[in-house]
């Protein structure tokens, strides 16, 4: 007998489901906690919100309305359109080379090695450290010095050709910042990549491997089905943090050289706090939320279907 | 198993809760003791000022504690963008500082002229010190005729350079643009690096034009200013772009070190300092900083940047330094007032600006100015300098403009047309 995935998958489905007893969910208890959210999160981004059809400028009470104006010139503003690109870029690069090396090493971690342990604690280490340390951390390492950092170390080991300004460059200082991000998530990826595995059942593989299965043919037919719900929640949380990267870009290049790092949330930073324009800097954050809003929602979507599929 | 999980859960939550109430005790009565030393008569003045301006605010705040028992303060110093980030968010809450870093003139999202139009800054103008301001600087001070600002004096922008340097390979100071190249060559030629540039630290970038545009605008237009404003003068068909030439014919010369786009303002600083850079276009204010970072601070000198082979056009960039002013929503305005008086005294005037390096806003006798500077005083005499560009900028957008746009020409990312267009757009936006 064969088992797969889908006979897993059909049996959970079949499981008894919980329903609601006679008592009415207590709804109540719940009313403290949404006041709270209502006012420290609800009540100041719908007045924020207001602020995207005004020239305020942050700081006075003088303020008029523009009604679309702000929008407007967003679709018009070159600087704005150069961060979408940039985050757009940062995101894919993020999402694919974070969770494509998380799942490599949530793979490596879950066989019999002896040091699997240690390997999981060092993979993860970089998580706990706050982004701004990582920030600075790195911002040694991408020293332009020849006899500093990354580059000292390419001369070591004989390819100094390779030495660069990685962060003074404006054609790689974008991927330099993407690195360190995914230096520092890669190893969340693989924790939850991890758990997911860990909710493959071993017989499944012993009896894979009975029928002759390789190693190649049971990651496609068995795992990675089984992998489905951590493929969606790692994506999902990769690409809302890439669409909305800001620490790092801020404390490594502050958007420069020029606007060659500059990503939707580091540009609504500058505009109301270094422009003084808040009420533009509004709008632009009103389009980010709403554009991160619309692509979770598709991909959450996407992502549910073939979870459902597998 | 079950029933151990339950009693393991209660435990713990047990443990949080007692964890949560100890916290809320402890902070509670921390809350209680205080703990900044403050006054019997009240709390602190909280005061925050930006980084260029320690040593001359905390020798004034130090100074007048001493005279008046009954005054205490609470200060901080943030670097110029976080200055602009936190204290703007505060000004906009209601909760700023009751004294803070101000910004002179426009140009700035914290400038005098942005905050004072939203009626953040309380109006100084009754204090007698104001009647003393120069002429020349009254716009740097006030708006509308009102003074908001304290400011002690002016800094000027020139080349910090390494005496031993110079003398390692021969060089004298440089008096006109072609001795200037010479000199960078030789020190290229003994394998020290002529120029440090760290233009990774935003703010850095300005610099080179602001010591050239002198020379190459205002000597030549020296209402040039009033013509932009007016809409009959543009940057990209004025002396900007022979600024933005001379600029990038530096770098392509290799009179910079390398990457100067991965460099920082620290980096650079501490290769003047040590020798292994010969000079770095940079205010006066950050002398002590350069000091700090050389072994023999003595061997640092300054000298005027020339811009042009005519001597008599070199003119030279003197801005006033970043002042103080106070809240307008300050509860306690009444004592940040009286002790922006008491900055106004000739004597503390000149304390604070000898002790960042400027000349003094105006002085009763001779001024104790910092021997480094005597080169640019015959400028200031003869009304040869320039305030800093930004300071009669209209809007805060034109100088992060100005920032980005020299790291995309130092990148290779962009061309001097360009630049000066998009600083051109940047100005023409309102304010």
């Amino acid at each position: 007998m064969t088992v797969t995935a889908q006979a897993v998958r059909r049996d959970a489905v079949k499981a008894p489901r919980r329903r609601g007893g006679g008592i009415a969910p207590p709804w109540l208890f719940a009313v403290p906690a949404l006041l709270i959210y209502a006012l420290v999160v609800l009540y100041p981004a719908f007045s924020g919100a207001g602020s995207a059809f005004t020239d305020w400028s942050g700081v006075g009470a003088q303020r008029s309305f523009v009604g679309l104006d702000n929008f407007q010139q967003l679709f018009r503003d070159d600087q704005a359109l150069g961060a979408l690109r940039n985050t757009l870029l940062l995101t894919v690069a993020i999402v694919v080379v974070q969770n494509g090396i998380g799942l490599l090493l949530a793979l490596g971690v879950h066989t019999g090695i002896k040091s699997r342990m240690v390997l999981r604690v060092i993979f993860f280490a970089p998580v706990v450290v706050s982004p701004v340390m990582v920030s600075f951390l790195w911002k040694y390492v991408y020293n332009p010095a020849p006899d500093a950092g990354l580059n000292a170390a390419l001369g070591a080991i004989g390819l100094g050709g390779l030495r660069q300004d990685w962060l003074g460059n404006p054609s790689i200082a974008l991927w330099s910042v993407a690195f360190t991000v995914i230096w520092q998530c890669a190893g969340y990826s693989m924790v939850i990549f991890l758990a997911g595995l860990e909710g493959v059942p071993a017989e499944l593989h012993e009896s894979a491997m009975v029928d002759g299965a390789g190693t190649v043919a049971r990651f496609r037919h068995i795992t990675w089905p089984l992998l489905a719900p951590a493929v969606t929640i790692n994506l999902m949380l990769s690409t809302v943090g890439g669409l909305t990267l800001f620490t790092q870009i801020i404390a490594m290049t502050n958007g420069g050289p020029g606007y060659a790092t500059d990503t939707l949330s580091t540009v609504l930073y500058k505009q109301a706090f270094v422009f003084g324009k808040f009420g533009y800097s509004t709008a632009v954050a009103l389009v980010l939320a709403i554009f991160v809003a619309a692509v979770s929602f598709i991909q959450i979507g996407y992502l549910r279907s073939r979870e459902t599929a597998a | 198993m079950a029933l151990d999980r339950s009693v393991s859960r209660r435990r713990l939550l047990q443990l949080v809760g007692g964890a949560t109430v100890t916290a809320g005790l402890a902070g509670a009565l921390s809350a209680c003791g205080g703990g900044n030393g403050s006054s019997s008569s009240g709390s602190p003045l909280k005061v925050i000022g930006a980084g260029s301006q320690e040593a001359g605010l905390r020798k004034a705040l130090d100074d007048y504690k001493k005279a008046h028992s009954d005054f205490d303060f609470n200060l901080s110093f943030s670097p110029a963008d976080q200055l602009q980030t936190a204290l703007r968010a505060q000004l906009a809450a209601g909760n700023a500082p009751d004294l803070h870093a101000v910004y002179p003139g426009n140009g700035s999202a914290m400038s005098m002229v942005q905050l004072s139009k939203a009626n953040l800054l309380a109006d100084l103008s009754s204090q007698s010190w104001t009647q003393k301001i120069p002429t020349g600087f009254k716009g740097a001070f006030q708006n509308d005729g009102k003074t908001f600002i304290f400011s002690p004096g002016t800094s000027v922008l020139g080349a910090i350079y390494n005496k031993k340097a110079f003398a390692t390979a021969g060089v004298d100071v440089p008096t006109t643009w072609s001795e200037l190249l010479s000199v960078c060559d030789k020190l290229k030629k003994k394998g020290i690096v002529p120029i440090a540039l760290g233009a990774q630290t935003p703010w850095v970038t300005q610099l080179i034009d602001y010591a050239l545009v002198p020379g190459t605008v205002y000597a030549k237009t020296p209402d040039f200013d009033d013509k932009m404003t007016a809409g009959s003068a543009s940057f990209a068909d004025s002396g900007w772009a022979d600024a933005m030439d001379k600029y990038l014919e530096l770098q392509k010369k290799g009179f910079f070190n390398d990457n100067p786009n991965g460099t920082t303002y620290e980096q650079a600083t501490s290769m003047v300092g040590t020798g292994k850079a010969a000079m770095a276009v940079q205010v006066s204010a950050v002398l002590q900083a350069f000091r700090a970072a050389s072994p023999t601070p003595d061997d640092l000198g300054m000298f005027p940047f020339p811009a042009t082979d005519v001597a008599a056009d070199n003119w030279i960039p003197g801005g006033v330094v970043v002042g103080i002013a106070v809240s307008a929503k300050s509860k306690k305005a009444d004592a940040a007032k009286k002790f922006i008086e008491y900055c106004g005294q000739p004597e503390v005037v000149n304390a604070w600006a000898e002790a960042v390096a400027c000349v003094p806003l105006y002085s009763e006798g001779d001024a104790k100015v910092d021997p480094v500077l005597k080169p640019f005083l015959p400028y200031l005499k003869d009304n040869k300098a320039v305030p800093f560009m930004d300071q009669r900028w209209p809007n805060a957008e034109v100088q992060p403009t100005h920032f980005a746009v020299v790291q995309e020409l130092l990148g290779g990312k962009s061309t001097v047309p360009a630049a000066l267009k998009k600083m051109d757009e940047a100005y023409r936006k309102t304010a």
